[in-house]
């Protein structure tokens, strides 16, 4: 239970620092436009508080993800450090302003079940490769 | 999307494939050894450096392409980075598809096109 309470604070840090990332990059980037190949659009960017933010975030997803491989298995781990685009979703309705469009969710839903697969299919494989090392303890 | 979106799309694609490629070429050399030497190894050879050159273009591109369109979209359609990697995967690293990953890679693949298709 104890490691049940680690795991969901740990990816709900994992999907805060993301979504961190990501809603900073977008106001960094408003900030800079209009997008041009130049030093000058580099200097905007780079001279507002928000890219920092995206900074942070990465830093912190960085370690967080670290730490939780440590014990946590592959799979879930790859599709929580995805599942940021529920978060992100539902915070751009409320701070840019964004559409939920049928569209949209429905592209999340596919995107997301998509995701869960792919952990799913990275978890079974680790499996079977332990049951292949267990039983063969020699070949390490 | 304009021109200028999908163009940011794809170099954004392109970068992110070729660092995570990059990474596990660097990683999985089998003749690196390990602890201090194996970092020296690793900086010795283009891999390393290709991947983080790749990671340092990327962000910039990446926040370009955001501030072209509504992030929920941008967000979703990053998502196609995952679908490219692991086909690369397969075919540099003969990593294996098994059919869970392909419903899953096909998954995201239509929820892209869905997204992408709406404008």
């Amino acid at each position: 239970m104890k490691r049940g309470y680690f795991y969901l604070f740990g990816f709900l840090l994992l999907m805060g620092f993301d979504t961190l990332s990501q809603i900073s990059f977008k106001y960094a980037g408003d900030h800079a436009l209009p997008v041009e190949a130049s030093m000058a659009w580099l200097m905007r960017v780079f001279g507002h508080p928000w890219v920092y933010g995206a900074v942070i975030g990465y830093v912190g997803a960085f370690f967080t993800y670290m730490s939780l491989l440590k014990t946590a298995p592959i799979g879930p781990a790859f599709a929580a450090s995805h599942l940021e685009v529920v978060s992100v979703m539902l915070l751009s309705i409320w701070l840019f302003d964004e559409q939920l469009t049928v569209a949209r969710t429905l592209g999340a839903v596919l995107i997301i079940g998509g995701i869960v697969c792919l952990g799913l299919a990275e978890s079974h494989e680790h499996e079977a490769e332990d049951g292949a090392d267990a039983s063969s303890p020699a070949a390490g | 999307m304009t021109p200028l979106a999908t163009a940011l799309w794809l170099l954004n694609l392109v970068l992110d494939t070729g660092g995570q490629l990059a990474f596990k070429a660097a990683a999985s050399d089998p003749h690196a050894g390990d602890g201090l030497a194996r970092w020296r190894h690793m900086l010795a050879r283009p891999w390393l450096i290709i991947g983080v050159a790749c990671y340092v273009l990327e962000f910039p591109v990446w926040i370009a392409f955001l501030s072209q369109g509504p992030l929920t979209r941008g967000v979703l359609l990053g998502s196609i980075d995952m679908v490219v990697i692991m086909l690369a995967g397969r075919w540099l690293f003969k990593e294996k598809l098994t059919r869970l990953r392909v419903i899953g890679i096909l998954l995201v693949t239509v929820g892209v096109a869905v997204v992408g298709a709406a404008g």
